[in-house]
């Protein structure tokens, strides 16, 4: 199997977080990925994205047209990796509305509902990861296997991520 | 054993699974995370892992441990080794005992340095071999085997490894089962080796050097290249490669269908031109895609080889499969569509400009200074470091190396006597380059304003402690200063926007009264740095009086925090996510007083 995925928020959401989380996933799994970081002076508040391709790859970018799945943190970063996606790819972005185009565009205003305290704003990278087990079909992992990877990389907050998860796994079924 | 691990891990544990003893060097995206992991994973192993006061020193501590047998490396990024060449050049010549790994990372497309450069043309240029990893596995065999080469040749090795190398990840097999052998470090007299001098010590030197290489190049040929040629099916074509180029082209082969041989080369120097040249003849073209120089292609440069000395690959930033894609079209190889042209091409997209973190007192500093130190009368000169993003709030007039802003502050003061000279420059990068200018500058009794921000990290890099710091007072910044010869000032930071105006119109005082270099020393922290941070950030989160803001653009153009931009109404906004509660913008930032402390 094939996928390929791009995060994109900005510095500070968790960006590499779910790199790591996939990562974790896709060993679990027995497949082979690779996966980069892509930003560059700032620390927080500048465009950060990560590129993460599972299956029989080579290099760690994902180029133009390519990409399966873009998970966005952030409306404006989601909207400037558009190009990496695939005609008929998915998207899953935190966003209260997002252009129309020939995708799967899940959009939810999750700064909305972070603010409103249905869940903790610093977890948001998990929360739009969980949207994204819920509303993307061909998602290469199960609920299982990236809680696994969660606890893997931090068992102190694994509760209040799995939490985080469920949440956003009950929202995205509704 | 198999661990997820990025490009600079797998060359930590590559490190460690070569017994080496020894570690410095100095931190620089993308290479910082290498001893920092050494420092982590040796637990409780006889290593030295110390970051060094700059590149040069770091070289030269390491080098020295290789010289008294012990496996020793050096890291840093590729300007980096400019500040070390020094130390290379000669080390090249005398060799080493034990194995002497030295580790650079380029940054192909200037992802955060100030030139693309190809350190493989500087292995080249130093007559050291170099090998080039494709990816975090090979990152991690290919540190082992940098340390076997050196061990057994005696002769410095380069690793050179890229952004998309150490800062990539993957399940990476180390072995599982490594004991790590202590070796003590016995340093032999060897005058004529250690110290040898020109001309008729360094003569023989060099012709020692031209055996060892030969040596090198038929190890090369027989052990990494003529495995890889005998398994090539002798298609019309032929693509030579190397390092992370290599997995752009094979992704591109396999996606276009194309059946082209294919010839990854390890060791990019020395390489056994004659019998590359000779397979190049058994073909009808030849294409080598590398990143950056042509270092392959100017080796085997034939008439039916081809790259970026014939135009046909791309000259300037980072691979991608597209280009690779158009080098494929241009040479003939290719002649299909482009299966990586966008089909979402979003219409102004909003891009956002590298800035400094939401409550970062750098900004204030330089907001300060250029309300006392205006524009047309100033010259700003600066460094390399997180306060480089002061160019947002056009505090910055120049960029050019590692304390390059202390010399050229000089030149400056020298040249244009008609205006205020005032540099900036971070604790760190003045300990690094700073302080042999600032002598200079006092001996040469130039005038001119430094302002050292001290916060007593590399935070850029991921906040590793300065000298400063990690000898808790045994060095301060302030007493080198003194020590210089200049005449000092220290302000001790506070989120108060007016305290920082009033203190830089102290500073202006002093400076008209002074005939020699200022330098302001900064007490500062930085906010990711939670240790000290939360001790000084009061709490106060932000937002806006819209009745209040009239849409001037002085927060968005001068102060230029994160969290401040325009909402639907024309008026600012505060992203209550990105605020981190300093209060410096309600302190007095607005001329309008529309910043209010939130309620929430």
């Amino acid at each position: 199997m094939k996928y390929q995925i791009v995060v994109a928020g900005f510095g500070g959401q968790g960006v590499v977080f779910l790199v790591k989380v996939l990562s974790i996933c896709a060993g679990k799994k027995g497949y082979k990925f690779l996966g980069t970081e892509n930003h560059g002076m700032s620390q927080r508040g500048g465009s950060v994205s990560s590129h993460i391709k599972i299956g029989d790859f080579y290099n760690p970018l994902i180029d133009l047209a390519q990409a399966d799945l873009l998970i966005g943190l952030d409306k404006d970063e989601a909207i400037l990796n558009l190009p990496y996606l695939k005609r008929g790819g998915n998207v899953v972005v935190n966003a209260d509305e997002f252009p129309e185009i020939d995708a799967n565009v899940f959009a939810v205003d999750a700064n909305k509902l972070a603010e409103e305290g249905v869940f903790d704003a610093k977890g948001l990278n998990v929360f739009m990861l969980g949207l994204t087990l819920a509303r993307v079909k061909d998602f290469p992992f199960s609920v299982d296997e990236v809680k696994e990877a969660i606890e893997e990389i931090n068992p102190k907050f694994a509760p209040q991520n799995f939490d985080i998860l469920e949440k956003a796994i009950e929202y995205g079924k509704n | 054993m198999k661990l997820t691990l990025m490009g600079n891990e797998a060359i930590a544990y590559g490190l460690l699974h070569s017994n080496t003893k020894m570690v410095s060097g100095y931190p620089g995206t993308p290479s910082s995370e290498i001893l920092t992991t050494v420092q982590k994973i040796k637990k409780d192993l006889p290593v030295y892992a110390e970051w060094a006061t700059n590149e040069k020193v770091g070289f030269e501590v390491a080098y020295a441990g290789a010289i008294a047998g012990v496996n020793a490396a050096a890291t840093m990024k590729q300007v980096g080794l400019n500040v070390a060449s020094d130390a290379l050049m000669s080390a090249s010549f005398i060799g080493n005992k034990g194995a002497f790994v030295l580790i650079v990372a380029d940054d192909p497309g200037f992802n955060s340095s100030q030139t693309e450069q190809d350190s493989r043309e500087f292995a080249r240029f130093a007559r050291i071999p170099v090998v080039d990893p494709a990816t975090p596995q090979e990152a991690y065999d290919f540190t082992k085997l940098a340390s076997k080469i050196s061990k057994h040749f005696e002769i410095p090795v380069m690793l050179r490894t890229v952004m998309r190398v150490s800062h990539s990840r993957e399940i990476v097999e180390i072995d599982g089962n490594f004991e790590f052998k202590d070796t003590e470090g016995n340093f032999e007299r060897d005058i004529p080796r250690w110290a040898a001098v020109p001309r008729a010590g360094r003569l023989k030197q060099a012709y020692e050097q031209l055996d060892r290489l030969d040596k090198i190049r038929e190890y090369n040929y027989n052990e990494l290249i003529k495995p890889k040629i005998e398994e090539l099916k002798g298609t019309e074509n032929l693509i030579i490669s190397s390092g992370t180029a290599y997995g752009y082209v094979k992704e591109v082969l396999e996606e276009l269908g194309l059946d082209i041989d294919l010839l990854k080369i390890d060791m990019p120097y020395p390489l056994p031109v004659d019998k590359l040249k000779d397979l190049v003849k058994k073909y009808n073209k030849v294409l080598v895609v590398e990143e950056t120089y042509p270092v392959i292609e100017e080796e085997i440069r034939s008439e039916n080889v081809y790259g970026r000395m014939s135009g046909h690959m791309h000259q300037i930033d980072e691979m991608n499969k597209e280009r690779v894609l158009e080098a494929l079209t241009k040479i003939g190889f290719y002649n299909g569509e482009n299966i990586y042209k966008p089909v979402f091409t979003p219409e102004n997209p909003k891009t956002r400009k590298p800035n400094l973190c939401p409550g970062c007192p750098h900004r204030d500093v330089y907001f300060a200074i250029k309300k006392v130190f205006r524009p047309k009368k100033s010259i700003y000169p600066s460094d390399i470091g997180c306060y480089t993003l002061g160019i947002n709030l056009d505090a910055i007039d120049t960029v050019l190396c590692m304390g390059g802003s202390v010399s050229m502050a000089h030149g400056f003061a020298i040249a244009d006597k008609n205006k205020t000279v005032i540099a900036t420059i971070g604790d760190s990068t003045f300990f690094h380059s700073g302080t042999a200018p600032l002598i200079n500058a006092v001996y040469q009794k130039a005038k001119f304003i430094l302002v050292i921000l001290d916060n007593s990290t590399t935070a850029m890099t991921g906040r590793q402690t300065t000298p400063e710091r990690a000898t808790s007072g045994e060095v301060d910044i302030k007493k080198v200063a003194e020590g210089c010869g200049a005449e000092v000032m220290e302000y001790f930071y506070k989120p108060d926007i007016n305290e920082t105006i009033n203190f830089f119109k102290e500073v202006k005082k002093r400076f008209d009264e002074t005939d020699r270099p200022l330098v302001v020393v900064s007490r500062q922290y930085c906010v990711l740095d939670k240790e000290r941070a939360t001790q000084f950030l009061p709490g106060i989160f932000a937002t806006v009086d819209e009745e209040k803001c009239v849409a001037c653009d002085v927060c968005t153009t001068q102060y230029v925090c994160p969290p401040m931009a325009y909402n639907e109404r024309g008026k600012i906004e505060i992203d209550p996510l990105l605020c981190i509660g300093c209060g410096v913008c309600i302190s007095g930032i607005c001329p309008t007083d529309a910043f209010i402390p939130r309620e929430k």
